[in-house]
Formats: C-alpha cells, sequence, structure tokens
C-alpha cells in the first residue's frame, strides 16, 4: 500500500479523534453514574470562555459610549445601577457560603443580568455591536443552563422566581441616559466580576468533586491505558 | 329766540361737559393692569410660560395692547430679559406668552412680571403705561428630589453649532465639584454658591450616542457622587440637492434627489431625517420610504404641470425644495433594444434597433456610436418606431462596436442608456504594397540578395495576410521570371541571383486578393563603390541624418541598419527631396556601435550606397582596460605596450589612453602630469591622444626602483573601469652587465657540454676506454718498478682465450678492482665476480700472460643464482685456476692470497657462473669437451659480446667434469638484455 505524507496526516487524525473519543464510549467508561464532575468541569470552562469574550465586548461597548466610560482610569462610585445583582461580597460571608449558595447566587445573578443584557442588545445602534451582544448573551444562556445542570446533579433546586420580581427592561425617560449610560457600564462591570468570581466557585466545586486518587487509578486502568 | 339760543347753548355746554367727562372717567380708570399672572416651566424646552388677564376691559371690546414683560434672574433686581408683546386684547381673554431660557430653569430662581399699554387707534393719546404687576417667582429647584448634584439640562438636543449653557447644582457645598466634557475638565461661572453655569459656544458634532459631559463631587480626595448629562448634538439638516422627477411610462414621476447627512442620532433621541413630497396642483401629499427617491403615481392624465415640493425634516429643522415642471418634458426613455446589423460587407453595413413607444406620433432623436481602430465617430438620427441607419465608410476586416442611446426628440430631457452590439466587417484586398527592401553579397558569379518586407500595418492588410508572392524577373532575359510563395509570418528570404540584373515584385496576399507589387531591381554590377565612413554623435533620441543628394534623378532614399543584439537588419525609406532624417527607435541601445548606410533609388529602383555612418545613440566609458606588457625593461625605462586592444568592439569611440605612474618620487616624470584618483591617492598621468597609438616608453625612471601603472583607455563618456596597477620594479645598473658576461658564458658551457655528448663515444674511447690499456696501466709501471725484464705485457691482441669463468667472490674481498659501474648497489659491489680467462694449453705452467677484470654485467645473474643454484665449486682448485695461481706470484702477489682465501671460503651454494668464451675459437669445435687441446692462440683477442647462461640449464649435473670451466652455451637467445 502506497503511504503518502497526507495518508499519514490522515492516519494521525484519525487516532486523535479515537483517543478524543474514547471516554465517550460507554464500554470503556465506568459503569454507572459519571457524577457532577464532568458538568462543572464544563461549566467552568465556559465561564472562563465567557470571561475572554467578555473583555472583547466590553471594550467596543464602552467605546461605543464614549469618554469617560471608555477611560481605563474611569472609577466612579456606585451610585445608580441598584437594581443590578453586586457580585462582591465580603471574603469571609463568600467562604461561609456553602455550595448550593453559591450556585443559586450565581443562578439568580445570571438570569438578572442576561435580562438587562438583551435591553442592552435593544439600545446597540450599530449592527456588529448588536451582532456581538447576541452572541454573547447566547453564551451566557448556556452558562445558566450549565448552572442548573450542576445544580441538578448536585440535587439541589433551581431558585423560583418570585411573582413580580422578574427583571425587566423598560425603555423610558425614568432614566436619563448619561444614567443610562452609567447603567450599561455598571452591567459590564458586575459581569466581568461575575464571571471571574464563578470561576473561582466552579473551580473551588471542581476540586471538591474530584474523586481520589486511587479512582483516578482504576479508571485509566479501565480505559486500557 | 333768546331763551331758545340760551337752551341751546346750554345743551351744548352740557353735551361737551358731558363728553370731557366721559373721557376723563375713561382716563382714569385707564392703562389697564395685566393680573392673575401665572408662570409654569417646561423643563424639556426650558421654557417659561406665562399667562395672564385684562381686567376692566368694556365688554366685547378689542383693544390693541402692548405687554412689556421683564424676567429676572436669581433675584428680582437682576434682570435678564425685558421685552414687549403686542397683541389685540379681548374682554375676559386669557393671554398666553412663552420664554425660552438659555440657562436650565432647575438651575436659578426666576422672577416674571408684566406691565401694559393700550396701542390702539381709537384712543387719542397719551395713552400711560400702566403699573407692574407683582413679581411671580418661578422655581424648579425645589422638585428636584433626592439627591446632592445635579446636572441640567438633561439630554438635551441641539444643532451643530448652536451655543448651550448647561450648569449643575450642588446642595453640598462642602463638595468640590469639577466638571469634565469629553474627558476635559471645564470652568465655568458661579451664580451662587451651590449653582455653576457653564457657558459652551458652538458645539461640535463628535458622535451620533451623544456628548458625554458630568460633574463629579468630592471631598478631599473621596468621591461623593457622579452626575452628567448626555448632550446630543445633530448635524444641520441640509437641503436635498438635485431634486428632479421623470417618466419613464407617463404612470409613475420617480423623483430622485441627494439628500446630504444623514441627521440620525442614537439612543432613539432622532431619527434620519424624514422627506416629505408635497404636490400643490393636486394638494396631494406622500411621506417617501427611501431617503433618496419616491415614487408619484400620476392619477389624471390630463394633469401636465406638476408642483412638487420636497420637505426634508428632523426634530430641530424643517428644510423644502421645489419643483415645477411638464410631465411631457420629463421624459426619460427606457432603453432602445433589438441591436442589430444588416448586409455587412467590407466598408459598410446596416445598424436596426427598436425604441419602447410612448405615445402616438412621439418622435425620437437617436445617437449612434461607433468605436472601432480607436477613434470614434457619432452620428444623430431622428426617427419613430424603429430606428435604422447606414454605417459606411468602414475599415475592411475591422471588429467595431455601434451603441445607440434616444431621447425624445421635442423636448429634450436626457439620454437613455446606451445599448450596443459589436460587429466585424469583410476582407479587402491589400491597399498597399509592402516596404521592400534587400541587402545584397556579391560574390563571384553571383549575388546572393536577401530580400527584407515588413508586414502590412492593419490599415492596409485589409484581412489576415496569408502569403508573400516574390516574383523574380531577369531583365537580361525578360522571358525568365520566377515566382516565389510564402506563407505569412515570413518576412524575408535569400535569392541567389546570377550576373544579370533582376526585378523582384513582392505582393501580399490575403484572402480576397494580392496588394499593389513593391518592386526593386538588382543591377548586375555589383556593389563595389568604395565609401569613407563618417562617424556621427547619436542622442537618446535617435541618430540624426543628413547626406548629400544623388545626382541625376531619384525616386526617394533608405537609410538601413542592423538592431543589436538581434542583428534584423533595418530600414527607413525617406522621400526623394529629403535629404536628412531622424532615425529613431526604442531598440537604439547605450554603448553600441550603429552602422548606417544610405542608398538612394535610382528612377529605374536600383539602390546606390551613398554614404555610411556609424556612431552611438550614447557613449559609454570602456569596458575593459588593455592587457600590457612590460617590455625593455632596463634599469632606466622600460615599455609599456598593448597592441591586442581593440578599439573597435567598444561601447564608445576610444579616443586616446591615460597611462597612470606611481612612484615613491614626489615630482612626475617629464610629459606626465599630477592626477588624484578616485581613492584620493595622487599620481602621475599620461595622456595618449591617438587611439593606435598603443605603446609607451617610460623612461628616466631609476635604478632599483618601484614602480607602479595603470594603462585605460578613455572616450567621450569616461575612462574604463578601475582596475589595480601593475607594479614593476627597475633593475639594477650592474646587472645588466653581469648578464652580458654570463649569458655568453653559460652558453659556451652549454656548447662544450652539447659536444662532449655528442662525442662522447670518442671521449670513451680515447680517455676511459672499457678494455684499459694494460700499457697505460700503472700495473706496467709497478712491473717495470721491478724490473723484472721477463715481463712482458700482452697485446690483447695477442691473447686468444676461449672460456671465461666467473666465480663469485666471496665477501669481504678488498680488492679495488677496475671498471666499477655506477649502477651496481654496494652489496653487489661486495660480492664481485670475476672472470679469469683460461688458458686453453693444457700446460700453462709457464709465464703465459693472463688478464683478470671484473665484469659487472653478471652481477645480477650471479647474485640470482645465489639463491636458487648451488654451482659446486671443487676443493681444489680448477685447472685455469689453478693456472692463475700458478701465475706468477710476483705478478699478483699481493691479490694470490686474497684469491685462495676467497676461494677456500667459498660455500656449498655460492653463485658462480661459468662463461663460454664467444671470442673466435674457429680450432674449438667441441664444446663439450674439456679444450684439452688448446688451439693455438691467435695474435689478438677480440672481446665480443658474453652471454650469461643460466646456471639451471647451463649447468650439468655436478660432475667432477663438470666442474671444469667449459660450458656449453644452450641457448644463444639467452643473452643479457
Amino acid at each position: 500500500m502506497d503511504l503518502r505524507a497526507g495518508d499519514s496526516w490522515g492516519m494521525l487524525a484519525c487516532l486523535c479523534t479515537v483517543l478524543w473519543h474514547l471516554p465517550a464510549v460507554p464500554a470503556l467508561n465506568r459503569t454507572g453514574d459519571p457524577g457532577p464532575g464532568p458538568s462543572i468541569q464544563k461549566t467552568y470552562d465556559l465561564t472562563r470562555y465567557l470571561e475572554h469574550q467578555l473583555r472583547s465586548l466590553a471594550g467596543t461597548y464602552l467605546n461605543y459610549l464614549g469618554p469617560p466610560f471608555n477611560e481605563p482610569d474611569f472609577n466612579p462610585p456606585r451610585l445608580g445601577a441598584e437594581t443590578l445583582p453586586r457580585a462582591t461580597v465580603n471574603l469571609e460571608v463568600w467562604q461561609s457560603l456553602n455550595d448550593k449558595l453559591r450556585l443559586t447566587q450565581n443562578y439568580e445573578a445570571y438570569s438578572h443580568l442576561l435580562c438587562y443584557l438583551r435591553g442592552l442588545n435593544r439600545q446597540a445602534a450599530t449592527a456588529e455591536l448588536r451582532r456581538s451582544l447576541a452572541h454573547f448573551c447566547t453564551s451566557l444562556q448556556g452558562l445558566l443552563g450549565s448552572i442548573a445542570g450542576v445544580m441538578a446533579a448536585l440535587g439541589y433546586p433551581l431558585p423560583q422566581p418570585l411573582p413580580g420580581t422578574e427583571p425587566t427592561w423598560t425603555p423610558g425617560p425614568a432614566h436619563s441616559d448619561f444614567l443610562q449610560k452609567m447603567d450599561d457600564f455598571w452591567l459590564l462591570k458586575e459581569l466581568q466580576t461575575w464571571l471571574w468570581r464563578s470561576a473561582k466557585d466552579f473551580n473551588r466545586l471542581k476540586k471538591k468533586m474530584q474523586p481520589p486518587a486511587a479512582a483516578i487509578t482504576l479508571h485509566l486502568g479501565a480505559h486500557g491505558f | 329766540m333768546a331763551l331758545f339760543v340760551v337752551f341751546q347753548t346750554t345743551f351744548f355746554l352740557t353735551l361737551l361737559s358731558l363728553r370731557t367727562y366721559q373721557s376723563e372717567v375713561l382716563a382714569e380708570r385707564l392703562p389697564l393692569t395685566p393680573v392673575s399672572l401665572k408662570v409654569s416651566t417646561n423643563s424639556i424646552h426650558q421654557s417659561l410660560h406665562l399667562q395672564w388677564t385684562v381686567h376692566n376691559l368694556p365688554y366685547h371690546q378689542e383693544l390693541k395692547m402692548v405687554f412689556q414683560i421683564q424676567i429676572s434672574r436669581i433675584e428680582t433686581s437682576n434682570v435678564v430679559w425685558v421685552g414687549n408683546y403686542s397683541t389685540t386684547v379681548k374682554w375676559n381673554q386669557v393671554l398666553h406668552w412663552s420664554w425660552e431660557s438659555e440657562l436650565p430653569l432647575e438651575c436659578a430662581t426666576h422672577f416674571v412680571r408684566i406691565k401694559s399699554v393700550i396701542d390702539d387707534a381709537s384712543f387719542p393719546e397719551p395713552n400711560f403705561w400702566s403699573n407692574w404687576s407683582s413679581w411671580e417667582e418661578v422655581s424648579v429647584q425645589d422638585y428636584l428630589g433626592r439627591g446632592t448634584l445635579f446636572v441640567f439640562p438633561k439630554d438635551k438636543l441641539v444643532e451643530e453649532g448652536s451655543n448651550v449653557t448647561i450648569c449643575y447644582v450642588s446642595r453640598n457645598i462642602q463638595n468640590n465639584v469639577s466638571c469634565y466634557l469629553e474627558g476635559k475638565q471645564i470652568h465655568g461661572e458661579q451664580l451662587d454658591p451651590h449653582v455653576t453655569a457653564f457657558n459652551l459656544n458652538s458645539v461640535p458634532f463628535i458622535r451620533n450616542r451623544g456628548t458625554n459631559i458630568y460633574c463629579e463631587a468630592s471631598q478631599g480626595n473621596v468621591s461623593k457622587g457622579i452626575e452628567g448629562i448626555v448632550l446630543f448634538v445633530s448635524k444641520v439638516l441640509e437641503e436635498p440637492k438635485d431634486f428632479s422627477c421623470e417618466s419613464q411610462d407617463f404612470k409613475t414621476l420617480h423623483c430622485t434627489w441627494d439628500p446630504g447627512t444623514d441627521t440620525a442620532l442614537g439612543w432613539s433621541k432622532q431619527p434620519s431625517q424624514s422627506y416629505t413630497l408635497f404636490e400643490s396642483f393636486s394638494g396631494e401629499k406622500k411621506l417617501c420610504t427611501h431617503k433618496n427617491w419616491c415614487n408619484w403615481q400620476i392619477t389624471q392624465d390630463s394633469q401636465e404641470m406638476y408642483n412638487f415640493t420636497l420637505i426634508a425634516e428632523n426634530y430641530l429643522r424643517k428644510r423644502s425644495v421645489n419643483i415645477l415642471f411638464n410631465l411631457t418634458h420629463r421624459v426619460y426613455l427606457m432603453n432602445p433594444f433589438s441591436v442589430n446589423f444588416e448586409n455587412v460587407n467590407a466598408t459598410n453595413a446596416i445598424m436596426t434597433w427598436k425604441v419602447h413607444s410612448m405615445r402616438n406620433n412621439f418622435t425620437y432623436l437617436c445617437q449612434i456610436e461607433l468605436h472601432g481602430e480607436g477613434k470614434m465617430m457619432q452620428y444623430d438620427v431622428s426617427i419613430n418606431v424603429n430606428g435604422e441607419y447606414f454605417l459606411s465608410e468602414l475599415e475592411p476586416a475591422t471588429e467595431y462596436m455601434a451603441r445607440v442611446r434616444c431621447a425624445d426628440a421635442s423636448h429634450f430631457w436626457k439620454w437613455t442608456e446606451w445599448s450596443g452590439q459589436n460587429f466585424t466587417t469583410l476582407e479587402a484586398a491589400p491597399s498597399e504594397a509592402p516596404d521592400v527592401w534587400r541587402s545584397v553579397n556579391s560574390e563571384p558569379g553571383n549575388h546572393t540578395v536577401t530580400l527584407f518586407w515588413k508586414p502590412l500595418s492593419k490599415l492596409h492588410a485589409n484581412g489576415k495576410i496569408l502569403f508573400y508572392n516574390v516574383v523574380v524577373e531577369n531583365l537580361d532575359k525578360p522571358s525568365r521570371s520566377e515566382l516565389r510563395s510564402f506563407p505569412a509570418p515570413a518576412n524575408s528570404t535569400k535569392l541567389i541571383l546570377d550576373r544579370c540584373s533582376y526585378q523582384i515584385c513582392v505582393t501580399a496576399n490575403n484572402s480576397v486578393g494580392a496588394s499593389p507589387a513593391s518592386i526593386i531591381v538588382i543591377s548586375a554590377d555589383p556593389e563595389n563603390k568604395e565609401v569613407e565612413e563618417e562617424r556621427i554623435a547619436g542622442t537618446e533620441g535617435g541618430f540624426s541624418l543628413s547626406w548629400k543628394p544623388q545626382p541625376g534623378d531619384v525616386i526617394g532614399y533608405v537609410v538601413d541598419w542592423c538592431d543589436h543584439p538581434q542583428d534584423v537588419l533595418q530600414w527607413k525609406n525617406v522621400g526623394p527631396n529629403t535629404t536628412s532624417t531622424v532615425i529613431s527607435t526604442d531598440a537604439f541601445r547605450p554603448g553600441v556601435r550603429y552602422d548606417f548606410r544610405i542608398y538612394g533609388l535610382s528612377t529605374k529602383r536600383i539602390a546606390c550606397l551613398l554614404e555610411k555612418k556609424t556612431g552611438y545613440s550614447q557613449e559609454l566609458a570602456p569596458s575593459d582596460n588593455p592587457h600590457v606588457l612590460v617590455d625593455m625593461l632596463t634599469s632606466h625605462s622600460f615599455t609599456l605596450s598593448w597592441k591586442d586592444y581593440s578599439t573597435e568592439s567598444q561601447p564608445g569611440f576610444i579616443q586616446g589612453y591615460h597611462v597612470y605612474l606611481k612612484s615613491k618620487a614626489r615630482q612626475c616624470h617629464p610629459r606626465f602630469q599630477k592626477a588624484v584618483l578616485s581613492d584620493g591617492s595622487e599620481c602621475c598621468k599620461y595622456k595618449i591622444d591617438n587611439p593606435e597609438e598603443k605603446a609607451l616608453i617610460v623612461d628616466n625612471l631609476k635604478p632599483e626602483s618601484f614602480y607602479e601603472f595603470f594603462v585605460t583607455p578613455f572616450t567621450s563618456a569616461g575612462e574604463g573601469p578601475n582596475a589595480t596597477f601593475t607594479k614593476v620594479t627597475t633593475p639594477d645598473e650592474h646587472s645588466s652587465m653581469l648578464i652580458r658576461i654570463l649569458l655568453p658564458m653559460v652558453f659556451c658551457v652549454l656548447l662544450i657540454m652539447i659536444v662532449c655528448y655528442l662525442k662522447s663515444q670518442w671521449i670513451k674511447e680515447t680517455c676511459y676506454p672499457d678494455i684499459p690499456d694494460p700499457y697505460k696501466s700503472s700495473i706496467l709501471s709497478l712491473i717495470k718498478f721491478k724490473e723484472n725484464p721477463h715481463l712482458t705485457i700482452m697485446n690483447v691482441s695477442d691473447c686468444i682465450p676461449d672460456a671465461i669463468e666467473v666465480v663469485s667472490k666471496p665477501e669481504g674481498t678488498k680488492i679495488q678492482l677496475l671498471g666499477t659501474r655506477k649502477s651496481l648497489t654496494e652489496t653487489e659491489l661486495t660480492k664481485p665476480n670475476y672472470l679469469y680467462l683460461l688458458p686453453t694449453e693444457k700446460n700453462h705452467s709457464g709465464p703465459g700472460p693472463c688478464i683478470c677484470f671484473e665484469n659487472f654485467t653478471y652481477n645480477q645473474a650471479a647474485s640470482d643464482a645465489g639463491s636458487c643454484g648451488h654451482v659446486p665449486v671443487p676443493p681444489k682448485a680448477p685447472p685455469s685456476m689453478l693456472g692463475l695461481m700458478t701465475s706468477p706470484e710476483n705478478v699478483l702477489k699481493a691479490l694470490e692470497k686474497n684469491y685462495m682465501n676467497s676461494l677456500g671460503e667459498v660455500p656449498a651454494g655460492e653463485t658462480s657462473l661459468n662463461y663460454v668464451s664467444q671470442l673466435a675459437s674457429p680450432m674449438s669445435g667441441d664444446k663439450d669437451s674439456l679444450p684439452t687441446n688448446p688451439v693455438e692462440p691467435p695474435h689478438c683477442s677480440e672481446y665480443k659480446m658474453q652471454m650469461a647462461v643460466p646456471l639451471r640449464l647451463a649447468l650439468p649435473p655436478p660432475t667432477e667434469n663438470s666442474s671444469l670451466s667449459s660450458i656449453t652455451l644452450l641457448d644463444p637467445g639467452e643473452h643479457y638484455r
């Protein structure tokens, strides 16, 4: 058989594909429920991805708002934007939270933020910015689903929104345009902090849910490595 | 009567007094004071709205009144605006008036008061102003709500270039408030301890998302709050440009315009400007959905005139343009279609097309454009429905592009788009003879004519040239002509013609026919005219040539030359009345010599060489330097020569040479001048102006001195390339003298040596023969010294030996023998072989003379034999040996002992060769037998060539007999070589 360079690349790609899908082969997997580990990992990865995505989006959007919002040292006191969920929390308080509370807070925060973000999308004047915002909203929706999945895997119930407290974006003269811009600024800033905080949370949870070393050995052995 | 008069007077007086009273009463009641003044605010428009009434107005009476309004800010004494408002006031009417403040109303308390005066003609002068109403205070700050810092006006929309006043209200005077516009701090005017206003003049448009202005309150470095506004600055709405309407079908009017800048702002603050079409005759209006065009449906067939107003509008401004037109004057036809060509031949064609029908009896004006051969022709034609145009004077075999556009002939408005089609005319016979030229090489007995022709231009070829016909006609023998045909794209041929006159006709042929013939005549006489070549100077643009006119009638001149490097013959035809021309072509290259020949063409079409010119379009500096030889080197001079240098093959006319000379001496030699080289060094330079002078004697040099020279040619463009200097050192003065002596001496020695070599045989025989003359031997003197009278020297001729025995001498022999040869090694020398001349007589006890000498010829064989043969040496000496030993001891006394010892010491196996002499011995017939019967020796003994006999073959078995000296020569051919 005539083996050429292209063939060897193809074989390599095939081998990689097989190795990639090896953990997905049921016969090679551990029998039984894999537990919340994979879904926590996926949620963690998604959080990091969103962090990266937000960096680019925030730059574009703050430029769109104009100065002083796009100035790197602009750090106004947070006087408005009261309805936005705050990501900053006292360290001790944060450490005292259990997994369920952390997950619940994450879920609630992203539910709110997603809603405000959609309002942001409506105001954006340029098509490119609208596209970027829509893409980010989709990703954030995915993160919300992932958190719900983790909570379900751990047996925690999803928080139910209280009737009448559903956050809605309401355009109108209630806010001045400057305050609206300020709200947008704080929305992006809170999103950034929340994503950073969530990455920490999921990393912590991931480590906590990691099986003992012996189990890993046994698992690898079952894979035939 | 008197009573009547009194009564009448009283009545009038009463009436007068009543009238006076009435006027006084009215005057007392007027001026009418405004009352119930109320002031409201509109924050968005920053306006105060006033409303009031006027009391005491007569019922159902209208009076023209003037109201003066005074507005103060912050305090009543600070009047910022005073103005009059005139209006007609009715009884019980509520009056309204608005005032727009440049300062946001939230930033300051305003006070308003009003007074009035009647300005009505029904009331005679004088009229008096009423009293001021009381001050009405307006303050919005009370409604600001919570917070310590406010900035106004909120989200104001202004036009670019407007002046805007903003202000902030800080409720805490402890706070330090700084305000920023687009990141830059701005400074304002403090109205009171809480309020500061900023005047922004001629605000620019920065972005459609608004200009951010914010103020930050702080105490120390601690920020206490930030508040801001977004000032939306709109671009000024432009008037629509190029507004026009037209119809293609009398059903729809299509109106277009250039909208200019879009004034839309972000955050839905202001959408793009809207456009509305209004037609005044019909009174209809249409809001356009596109920003630069709008369609208007024609509903009434009878309406011909239209008056359109296009209104552009945004939140801040309204602009409009107007056009009035007759519909029939605004007809924009649809494009023509079905463009075709009929009856196309070589020079003409008929173009047809159709137009969309508009109305009956509609006349169209159509314009036709014909593009071909880089030219464009334009024709106008008036048609009804179907268009047709006869295109003439076309070029054959040419592709044309014809296109047509139409317009309303009655009222020209606009051309349609072009509709076009390509077509190609048919071929025609070539219209012009090809341009032909020739070069002739005359050889004994014939001419070699190379015929060249140029391809016809497209204009004259009238189609694709298929072949060229060449007819060669012998003018001396008119009956003989020859036709040759060459397929295109041939452009030359070679003809070998005998010494007759020939006429050559060349025609170019296409599919339709042949061109006119181009005729050239080759005369019988060879072109041996000697013409001197003249040098000309060319330029980058070409060569300017001129020549003397040829005597007699000429039909023209031809200049030919060769293009380099292709070496293609080029020529140019010049008219008969012209004796100069400029040859300019892109093919001329700098540094290439071009040779031009100018011919005159006689009326018989015979070319005659008139002049030759040569030159360069641009001379270049020489590309190489000559290879210089140094001759005649003496202590005071040397000669430089470069005879091999070719001046012809240079990129310019060589004008001479520069000879550079460097020496340690600071002064230049005579004829040389000081010069500075490109590297800055100094040297001496000599200029030779004659390019054929290719040698230079450099003299007046010092002996034993070091000189460097460099020779470079020069043209008008400069010198040759830089190269290294060649070094020369002049010799010592005495060395030449020595050479004069030594050379003849060496020659003499060599001559002697050659003579000696040639006469070596003679010298050898004379000086050192192979067989020494005993008479000359030292032995003879020894013998004579012993004074033995019995001893005589035997003549070699007297001795006739018949056998020679060679005996290896053992090592250690110290005897010096005669005749050593250089080719022998020392080892061999230690084992000398001896040839013994054996007497043939049995009785040899007598004092027979015997010569003993060494013969090394056999040493090699002897040494070889030492390893392979055991030559038995008899324990007793052989007779010959004995004989020798018994030879007079007084002869070889010193040798005897050694000989004996040697023999005694010869071990078994030592080499021993026995040789048979080849001296002529006619008497010895039996070689096998010992020479027991010796013949009488002849007088002379001849030593002949000796032959080696291999022991293996030659030696018989080791019998006693065989030990004797005589051995048969088995193979005479195995002699030593």
